[in-house]
């Protein structure tokens, strides 16, 4: 069991290595299978781990196995240790499974391209980094995991480093993440310095209302930032920018699912500051239903699917701000199937129309691609929601929930949650009908190439087929009303908050699965019968295009200011300073000149030079003698 | 005391010295000036050992020989200098050699 944590921790990390140390010795196709391999045995790993914990009382499920003292000062010591409990397992489970399909479909998406064993390299490095975010034992571990998933979303963001779109947008999430990672070590500073440890569980000894407060909003920025919510979302939707199946990496199996993990993994703080956590749940309201409105207008299919994944994350931190963990965290299992079988259908239609996203330009493909069709068709069915896809079994206990939680912020958010699901049905099935429904359009006749039976088309189809499936029976396994094995086994980590009643359940999964499909409808009566004019509104449309202004706001308030005091220093002080030490060598050199001149190269002047001075010598001596 | 007086000698190097003095400072031809150079030294010879006999004492005979040892080595430079010179064309007057004229 611990064996098989350390083997699904490291072989990712093993491949990446091999791969950058084999350099051009190595084929491009050898380092897609070993790295692919590499998440294959990951999971197998984090399979063991999981029969492992299985075969034990549920109070039994920690261990944590410890390498070897890692950091030592004083009295603080941190291991370098990994940590197996149910709610590891499952993010190992979810995290090596879910990658592991994903490079496996990259090995076709990316055939042919300049830097393969770059871009393996980088997705084994992007995979170890988060299964040692969701398994290191402490704290600083959490956080060295943390920072290196950021670091590896840099790199594979910017991976086509040719396009300056690419490259702003990997600095963007860059400086975005960071901001986060700051404030979450400022909050293992206060952690250290109140308990001199950052073992998990100093988290519930935290005393004092400032000090968890604090440590707590500070974790809550790091999982913002790490999540792409409200304010630190601008990110996401740039990110776009890497290769679809980075997408698809960074949105089901790794990165912004991480946020998620930390609020479950630091409930403890959260449940000493429960207005923090009530923060963190307004802001995963907040966020689902921006990023629900704004998904609405977008015009590429990658951005389409990326704010869906903002507001599904929202979703998650609903449920986490409520203290429904167990309904967080399923939601997160099925959106990582789910989301990953959207980007790789949405790939593979990409892939299909010559690298274009633009969906003006696509429709109709339905009957080209029948089934990439059903593979997007079944995906959008789980993101909205609909009986028996996976998304009805986890989004709607979420709503239960924040009904449950009561008070006024509990029903802001269930009311937010039931708009999301009427806006989530609408813009995944306006993206669905525009993309594959209609009459071809003359770009999709003009550029449409289908997939071919050869090695592309099999690794690209295979695991968007084993996803679909996923998408489909993967939230079988919990369903609230009547069986919850997965609340059950995250019980002992985070035992929930709240528990909705029966009522509470049936009425809201009734009143979101109705929701859901009048946005459905309405997406039906606006594009695909063209019933309903899409309604002009100039302001509105102008402002969900430009994202609610975020962009624009950070622009004016950070960026600007910024670039207008290095301006000001470079002017007032650099230029001056520099042009001064310049002045001094200038100065040097011209008195050297004058030196110089007294080098005339010729003999004869050295040596009467010589003569005259002894001669002169000796008439000095002679006289003063 | 046999011969002629200490100052005779002394007149003689004084004169030698200044023969090549005056030789290295207006000659141009760089064989010629280590010749003159030669005779510098051997001016500064013959007081030394002038003195050495007025003085009834070997040293400046000691100094007289270390100059001639030393004199002998700077001729081998000197020379070489002057073959490689001629060696590469180049002109046998010191003061188109200018090179290092800042």
């Amino acid at each position: 069991m611990i064996a098989g944590a350390w083997i699904c921790l490291l072989s990712p990390l093993a491949a990446a290595v091999l791969i950058t140390l084999g350099g051009t010795r190595t084929s491009r196709h050898t380092a897609a299978y070993l790295s692919t391999l590499s998440c294959f045995v990951a999971f197998a790993g984090a399979i063991a781990s999981f029969v492992g914990l299985l075969g034990e009382e549920p109070s039994q499920r920690h261990h944590l196995s410890t390498a070897w003292i890692w950091i030592q000062g004083g009295s603080y010591r941190s291991g370098l240790s990994v940590l197996v409990d149910p709610l590891s397992v499952m993010m190992m489970l979810i995290v090596s499974g879910v990658g592991a399909l994903i490079i496996a479909y990259s090995i076709g998406y990316m055939d042919g391209d300049d830097e393969e064993r770059r871009y393996f390299a980088y997705m084994s490095l992007f995979v170890f980094s988060m299964l040692l975010l969701v398994q290191g034992g402490n704290l600083i571990l959490l956080l060295a995991g943390w920072g290196m998933v950021g670091l590896s979303s840099y790199l594979l963001i910017g991976f086509w480093h040719h396009r300056p779109a690419a490259i702003a947008a990997a600095k963007k999430a860059f400086v975005m993440n960071a901001i986060g990672d700051a404030t979450m070590a400022l909050a293992f500073f206060l952690v250290i310095q109140k308990t001199g440890t950052l073992s998990f569980s100093a988290l519930g000894q935290l005393h004092g209302g400032w000090v968890v407060n604090l440590v707590a909003l500070g974790l809550l920025g790091g999982a913002v930032a790490k999540s792409a919510q409200l304010p630190l979302q601008t990110w996401l939707p740039d990110a776009m920018e890497g290769p679809t199946p980075v997408s698809a990496l960074i949105h089901a199996a790794t990165m912004v699912t991480a946020g998620v993990y930390l609020i479950v993994r630091t409930h403890a703080a959260f449940e000493l500051a429960p207005t923090v956590q009530d923060v963190a749940a307004g802001i995963g309201g907040a966020t689902l239903l921006l990023a629900g409105l704004v998904a609405l207008v977008q015009t590429d299919i990658k951005r389409v699917i990326a704010y869906s994944t903002m507001s599904q994350i929202g979703y998650m931190f609903v449920g986490v701000g409520v203290g429904a963990y167990g309904s967080g965290m399923f939601h997160l299992m099925t959106h990582a199937f789910f989301k990953a079988l959207l980007f790789m259908s949405a790939g593979i239609v990409i892939h299909a129309l010559a690298a274009e996203q633009d969906i003006r330009k696509m429709g109709g493909l339905r009957r080209l691609m029948p089934r990439t069709f059903w593979a997007f068709l079944i995906g959008a069915l789980a993101l909205a929601g609909i009986f028996p896809f996976a998304g009805f079994f986890s989004k709607d206990p979420i709503i239960a929930a924040a009904v449950a939680k009561g008070g006024g912020l509990g029903y802001v958010l269930a009311a937010a949650g039931l708009i999301g699901a009427f806006l989530t049905g609408l813009y995944i099935f306006r993206l669905l009908i525009l993309v594959f429904l209609g009459e071809p359009s003359p770009f999709v006749r003009e550029h449409f190439h289908a997939l071919e039976r050869n090695l592309v088309g099999v690794s690209m189809s295979v695991t968007v087929a084993v996803l679909a499936v996923l998408s489909v029976v993967g939230g079988w396994i919990q369903w609230t009303p009547y069986y919850d094995p997965v609340d059950k086994w995250l019980a002992p980590v985070a035992p929930p908050l709240v528990t909705p009643t029966h009522w509470q359940e049936w009425v809201f999964t009734a009143l979101s699965l109705a929701l859901a499909l009048v946005g459905i409808g309405t997406a039906w009566l606006v594009y695909g019968a063209h019933r309903i004019a899409v309604p002009k509104l100039p302001f509105v449309q102008r402002t969900l295009e430009h994202k609610f202004w975020f962009d624009e706001l950070y622009d004016v308030a950070f960026a600007r200011p910024v670039a207008a005091l290095a301006v000001w220093l470079r002017d007032r002080f650099e230029q001056p300073l520099v042009s001064g030490v310049g002045k001094v060598g200038d100065d040097t050199r011209e008195v050297g000149g004058l030196f110089a001149r007294l080098q005339t190269g010729l003999l004869r002047t050295y040596a009467l030079a010589i003569a005259s001075s002894v001669a002169i010598l000796a008439i000095v001596f002679v006289a003063v003698r | 005391m046999l011969g002629p007086d200490l100052a005779w000698y002394l007149a003689v190097a004084a004169f030698l010295f200044c023969t090549g003095a005056l030789g290295v400072l207006l000659r141009r031809n760089p064989l010629i000036v280590l010749l003159s150079l030669e005779i510098m030294l051997n001016g500064a010879n013959l007081a030394l050992i002038g003195y050495s006999r007025h003085l009834a004492n070997g040293d400046g005979q000691i100094f007289a020989l270390a100059v001639m040892a030393i004199a002998a080595s700077e001729v081998v430079v000197g020379l070489g200098l002057v073959v490689a010179l001629n060696r590469r064309q180049a002109p046998l007057d010191v003061d188109r050699l200018d090179t290092l004229r800042g």
